[in-house]
């Protein structure tokens, strides 16, 4: 998945990036020199069979895991170089994230789980409640602010987590398996909402899912196996 | 992320209140057997303390404390007087002896016979009657804890009858006298009524007490009374060390020194490993923090937060139920003198607090180590 050179620069660009985990025979080798870019203004969709590694290439392309070799850059930056408080600081400023399994706090409200984020950034706990407020307000969760994840249904803190990920406005948001624990429904609605209010031209959104239902909100597709990314294709080519 | 933080802790309630109830009971264990010790440490210095008037005491050189005295010759009286340095000196009598009240109760008690004419000796106040009635003769003042030895649950009757060596005491007061280490009633009474009861003792006074001249050097005082009577001279403050320090070396503080021990380490373990259980249960949401961009220092602001409630909350109930059992303690007449130090409450909150914070350090080395990728795992 190169980079068109004609294009501006990619928000993510990993180059020939190889992970491996463990020593000697015990060593596994989960990515195997994988290229991948996700653009700005649409949805990058790394799809393919549980353990291809796809969980594993975003926690490298957050910052999360570092590569074994190669070069991840996020919006012309090598993340991976950076002094170990500078990168949580760029992660704090620039990435957004969304669970498979929500991961919200259980004694923290819905506003409260939202303005983390804002929160840990040092914005005043007043003004971190009303952004936050506001923007479960726009994912349809305006009355349920002060509610406790353990009352909300898997949609509802599904999106309490969108809201999270999206209130301090992040220039990359990494969806890991968004919908994998929700029905279809759910799943669908949740996906919509990511596509209306995350996807915007100063922001790169990357979906790991196998879930095949949801793959027409894709703006593009990479397919992984068994450490590899073995192809990619637009949204017009998969429809086709 | 401070108020996250105690809500993150308030929300695990079973812990939060089993973190609060340790410290409490450390805490109250501690200040409880640390005050009794110091109370009681303190009471071995009573009758020194209650007669502030007196800046020098002089007694047999072999004395070791208030309780061990021994006779004093007469004649040493005039020496210290003699002394450059001492502004006035008067004999102070001590007599052991059984004391046997109208109604049989029989018990050994502690008689100090003080100087007839200036009374110096005697402790500051008296709770009920006249300090200055006992120059009549036969007639005494009694501390309440005597009084309650010798009459039990009888409220304070002035006039009331005790025979010490077949002589009745009168009762004219009862004295304030600070509860003595030994717990025996502490009867005051002039020298002259106390002398005939001091049998099988040729002499007529234990103790000397004086007072220095103003601007005269304590120690060169002390020195010279000793080169002149070949006694033993201290000052106050230094007598009532004396005596902590005889009953220190009898070992009767590190009984109690294994019990604070013994608070401070389950206080330490049961707060420690439940604040560590809390962590560790609280590790995938403490992931998601890094994960978000919560830096290591606000990590540990945060759990230091949340330690510091919890050290806060247990302490301030584990003050107060040690406040409680000793005020409690104070309405036994023998035990008024139990109370809690300032130093005490403190160094206890502030060990346990120390404690908290190793467990807190512990714990932050814990999620230092944590992975962030692994928020990513179902």
């Amino acid at each position: 998945m190169k980079h068109d050179p004609a294009l501006p620069p990619p928000a993510v660009r990993c180059d020939d990036i190889h992970k491996s985990f463990g020593t000697g025979e015990a060593k596994v080798e989960v990515l195997r020199g994988i290229d991948f870019t996700a653009a700005m203004g649409g949805m990058t969709f790394l799809v393919g069979p549980s353990g291809c590694g796809k969980t594993t290439l975003i926690s490298v392309i957050a910052g999360l895991l570092e590569a074994t070799s190669g070069k991840v850059e996020l919006f012309g930056t090598e993340v991976a170089k950076l002094p170990s408080r500078d990168r949580i600081l760029f992660r704090r400023k620039n990435l957004g994230f969304v669970f498979q399994q929500y991961n919200l706090l259980p004694s923290l409200s819905a506003a409260e789980n939202a303005a983390v984020p804002l929160l840990a950034a040092g914005v005043p706990r007043k003004a971190a409640l009303d952004k936050a407020s506001q923007v479960l307000d726009r994912l349809g969760l305006g009355s349920r602010t002060r509610a406790l994840p353990r009352i909300l249904s898997g949609g509802q803190q599904q999106r309490v987590a969108l809201a999270r990920a999206l209130v301090h406005e992040p220039r990359l948001v990494i969806c890991d398996e968004p919908t994998a624990a929700l029905d279809a429904e759910s799943g669908h609605s949740v996906m919509e909402l990511l596509s209306q209010t995350a996807v915007h031209p100063d922001r790169a959104v990357i979906v790991v899912s196998h879930d095949n239902r949801v793959f027409h909100f894709a703006d593009r597709l990479a397919y992984m196996n068994d450490g590899s990314i073995t192809k990619t294709e637009t949204q017009a080519a998969w429809a086709a | 992320m401070i108020r996250l933080a105690l809500d993150m802790l308030r929300a695990d309630r079973a812990k939060f209140f089993a973190m609060i109830l340790a410290v409490a009971l450390s805490v109250f264990l501690m200040q409880n057997q640390a005050a009794i010790l110091s109370s009681i440490m303190t009471m071995t210095g009573s009758q020194i303390r209650d007669v502030p008037a007196a800046g020098l005491w002089v007694m047999e050189p072999d004395t070791e404390c208030f309780d061990q005295a021994k006779p004093v010759r007469d004649t040493a009286l005039y020496r210290v007087r003699g002394t450059d340095g001492v502004d006035w000196a008067v004999p102070l009598l001590k007599v052991d002896a059984f004391a046997r009240s109208e109604n049989g109760k029989l018990t050994l008690a502690v008689i100090l016979g003080v100087d007839d004419s200036s009374l110096v000796g005697l402790p500051p106040r008296v709770i009920l009657g006249d300090a200055a009635a006992i120059r009549e003769r036969d007639t005494c003042l009694i501390d309440p804890g005597g009084y309650s030895l010798l009459f039990p649950k009888e409220p304070y009757v002035l006039g009331k009858r005790i025979r010490i060596a077949d002589t009745f005491l009168r009762i004219v007061g009862i004295s304030d006298a600070s509860p003595p280490f030994t717990g025996f009633p502490i009867i005051h009474a002039t020298r002259s009524t106390a002398i005939p009861l001091n049998r099988g003792e040729g002499r007529n006074q234990t103790f000397i007490l004086g007072q220095l001249k103003p601007g005269a050097d304590a120690a060169a005082v002390c020195s010279s009374i000793e080169s002149t009577t070949g006694l033993k001279a201290r000052t106050a403050a230094q007598f009532t060390a004396d005596s902590q320090n005889f009953y220190a070396s009898q070992g009767v503080p590190m009984l109690f020194y294994i019990v604070i021990g013994i608070g401070l380490v389950v206080g330490a373990a049961i707060t420690g490993q439940t604040f560590l259980m809390f962590v560790k249960e609280n590790e995938r949401h403490l992931s998601l923090m890094k994960v978000v961009g919560v830096t290591t220092p606000q990590m540990a602001g945060m759990l230091f937060c949340q330690a510091g409630l919890v050290v806060a909350l247990g302490s301030c109930f584990g003050t107060g139920l040690a406040s409680l059992t000793t005020t409690l303690s104070r309405t036994q007449p023998f035990l008024r003198g139990i109370y809690i130090p300032t130093y005490v409450a403190v160094a206890t909150c502030a060990a346990l607090a120390v404690v908290t914070a190793a467990a807190v350090l512990l714990a932050l080395r814990n999620v230092q180590k944590l992975e962030p990728a692994s928020v990513f795992r179902g």
